[in-house]
């Protein structure tokens, strides 16, 4: 919450100064990191077959969005696409040694 | 080698310490506690009645499936898949130069080979005819390869499950391993393995579906299915239980779906082939 306050404060401000806030060529150029990050993130994934089912679609719709210049959207997206990818790396390196489990042997006695 | 050997030791030791007692886990050992475990919950479905999947524990929608069996609705690609079989390839070969003992081959089917060590499944080996013999290979899915596989299925029923891990060749058990593995891993959005629906909650309801055990679950494959309207392949299915938990499907028949194959079908073992076959 306060760091919406900060930084809303900060955009008025620069908006009362007639300052820029921020070109396109900037906006497109942070939203490139987030897809390398969110790539970079799918990949680790896929190399362990952790990789959720949505991502891609993720992936494709926050390039549509950045294309529309809605960094906004796009950055949303991508982020959510990196976090999946990490959040599937880690489920699948938690569940690397699994087996039978126990309420199976359990139940089979 | 030396280095598997010593592990394998260490690793019998150190159960063997802290279990004393415990077996274990060969794939022997998960086949009795996988067998064992569903006949217990299960008690008054004799163990032969699994090969029919959810039929097998609801009466209710086991009424209406006994009508549709009585006109199979994998009919046509029974006929269709003979055809198939008979019909030569450009080069004036058939299937049958590549199958000699056929049509009645699924009961082969999947085993090792040691030779190219990896796991080999009838949809794959009838592509690898194919292509053998200059045809272009069948999407794995559904369409043709269904209705080969419906025929030699159908050919092949009666036949028991009977997978073999060769103890000489510890990739075998590695496969095998990595198809368990496959299996008791929770994965995708929903963090769901697939024992969670099929071992844990058989019986239970996943919205309008009754959840099915899975022992018996690769004997009546390819199946028509009412909800596809046409028959698909038992990697088709995989696919399609891997992107309900919104987890990433895997290649069929690739590496990791032969794997769960080669696992999931040896938790079967002794069971009859009853394929093609109709669900819901
Ligand atoms: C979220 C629950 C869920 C998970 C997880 C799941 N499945 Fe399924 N599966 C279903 C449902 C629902 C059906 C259709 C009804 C039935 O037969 O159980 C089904 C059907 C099947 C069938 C066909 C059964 C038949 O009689 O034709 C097979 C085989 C199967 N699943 C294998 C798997 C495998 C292997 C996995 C793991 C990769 C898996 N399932 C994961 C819900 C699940």
């Amino acid at each position: 919450m306060r760091t919406h306050h900060f930084s809303a404060g900060i955009l008025v401000a620069a908006l009362a100064a007639g300052l820029p806030t921020g070109s396109w060529a900037d906006d497109q150029a942070d939203f490139e990191k987030a897809m390398t990050a969110a790539r970079e993130a799918r990949k680790k994934a896929a190399t362990v077959g952790g990789e959720w089912r949505d991502i891609g679609k993720f992936l494709k719709q926050a390039e549509q969005a950045a294309a529309k210049g809605d960094f906004a959207t796009a950055n949303q997206l991508a982020e959510k696409a990196r976090r999946q990818g990490e959040l599937g790396y880690e489920q699948a390196m938690s569940q690397k040694d699994v087996g039978l489990p126990a309420y199976m042997i359990a139940g089979s006695k | 080698m030396n280095k598997i050997i010593m592990l394998t030791a260490a690793l019998v030791m150190v159960l063997g310490l802290t279990w004393g007692g415990v077996a274990l886990a060969t794939p022997q050992a998960d086949q009795a506690i996988w067998q064992s475990y569903y006949q217990k919950r299960f008690p008054n479905v004799p163990k032969e009645d699994f090969i029919n999947g959810v039929y097998a524990i609801d009466p209710v929608s086991r009424e209406s499936w006994e009508a549709i069996e009585e006109f199979p609705p994998y009919e046509m690609a029974i006929s269709q898949g003979e055809k198939m079989w008979n019909t030569p390839f450009a080069n004036g070969k058939t299937y049958r130069d590549c199958f000699p003992n056929g049509p009645a081959i699924a009961g082969k089917y999947p085993y090792w080979d040691k030779e190219r060590g990896m796991v080999v499944t009838l949809p794959l080996a009838i592509n690898e005819c194919r292509e053998a013999n200059g045809e272009g290979p069948l999407k794995y899915k559904k369409g043709p390869i269904a209705d080969i596989l419906s025929y030699l299925r159908y050919q092949s029923r009666g036949q028991l499950t009977k997978v073999e891990i060769p103890e000489d060749d510890p990739k075998a058990l590695e496969a095998y391993e990595k198809g368990k593995q496959f299996y008791f891993a929770r994965r995708g959005q929903l963090n769901f393995s697939c024992a969670n629906c099929h071992v844990q909650n058989p019986g239970n309801l996943l919205r309008s579906d009754i959840l099915s055990p899975a022992l018996g679950h690769t004997t009546h494959f390819p199946v028509y299915r009412s909800k596809w309207g046409e028959i698909g392949t038992l990697h088709r299915r995989f696919s399609g239980c891997n992107k309900q938990v919104r987890a990433k499907p895997f290649k069929v028949q690739g590496e990791e779906y032969r794997n769960l194959e080669y696992f999931l079908t040896y938790m079967q073992n002794g069971l009859p082939l009853n394929g093609p076959g109709a669900r819901k």
